[in-house]
């Protein structure tokens, strides 16, 4: 007996499910969207202790940050001319422990300088250090 | 059928659940970097809101706080898995997030910026 041969190759879902269907969309594109990883700059900064003032080491290098402006060693410089400047000083230094750059930040220095100043400054091979000043209650009689 | 797509749905109730450190709701525009690298899974996160406000895993803090809140989170995780993930509005101000990077510091934590790619433009 010869069988027919079903020539229907798309069957339509049941108009039921569309709701479902809809529903787990709507949560995969959720959970999707939720799970996306963040990106962004892994920072060592070494903990932080509190020392008394001691002479500072000659060799070490500064960095200045205020609002708008950055001091290499006291010197402004711009930040495009930022990164070649710290990068020669730092390639000239062998000795890792040498390649510390201590950062000190006005109150005002905003975020998204600081950062830039602070990632040019670890592509070129630096370690951030920052220079904290802490707050003292002096009670005068 | 109808018992799959239940227990597919829990799941993903759960698995949204389980991620306590949804910080989703907070208002803060990351600053712009190069070389960024994937930050990976973390289970503390710290954001600088353009409020100035300070929030450890979504919920208010005081940064004189921070660095034991911190570090109870991170328990006794291992060296390489106390990734801190730091979310600092562009111009929030150094008085502001220093100490926040120094209490990260001090609780131990890896810290990583979460910035935007400045190719993105």
């Amino acid at each position: 007996m010869a069988m027919r041969r079903n020539t229907r190759l798309l069957i339509e879902p049941p108009a039921s499910a569309t709701g479902d269907i809809a529903f787990n969309l709507i949560v995969f594109f959720l959970v999707c969207a939720s799970v996306q990883p963040d990106s962004g700059r892994k920072q060592t900064i070494p903990k932080a202790e509190q020392t008394e003032q001691k002479e500072q080491q000659t060799d070490t290098i500064s960095v200045e940050l205020t609002r708008l402006a950055v001091f290499l060693d006291g010197d402004p410089v711009t930040q495009k001319n930022f990164g070649p400047r710290i990068k020669a000083k730092l390639d000239s230094r062998s000795n890792p422990a040498e390649k510390v750059v201590v950062v000190k930040s006005k109150p005002d220095t905003p975020y998204n300088h600081w950062i830039a100043v602070t990632s040019q400054i670890e592509d070129a091979g630096g370690i951030v250090t920052l220079q904290l000043e802490e707050e003292q209650t002096v009670i005068v009689p | 059928m109808a018992m799959g797509d239940i227990a597919f749905n829990l799941l993903i109730f759960f698995v949204i659940l389980a991620r306590a450190q949804d910080d989703s709701h907070l208002q803060w525009t990351p600053a712009k970097a190069g070389n960024l690298e994937q930050a990976g899974h973390s289970m503390v996160s710290v954001v600088v809101d353009n409020e100035n406000k300070l929030y450890l895993n979504g919920q208010e803090i005081g940064v004189s706080q921070l660095a034991d809140a911190i570090e109870e989170q991170l328990g006794d995780t291992k060296a390489g898995e106390r990734t801190v993930l730091l979310k600092v509005h562009q111009e929030a101000v150094a008085l502001r997030f220093e100490p926040v990077i120094e209490a990260v510091s001090e609780a131990g934590g890896d810290l990583v910026h979460i910035v935007e790619d400045v190719k993105k433009q």
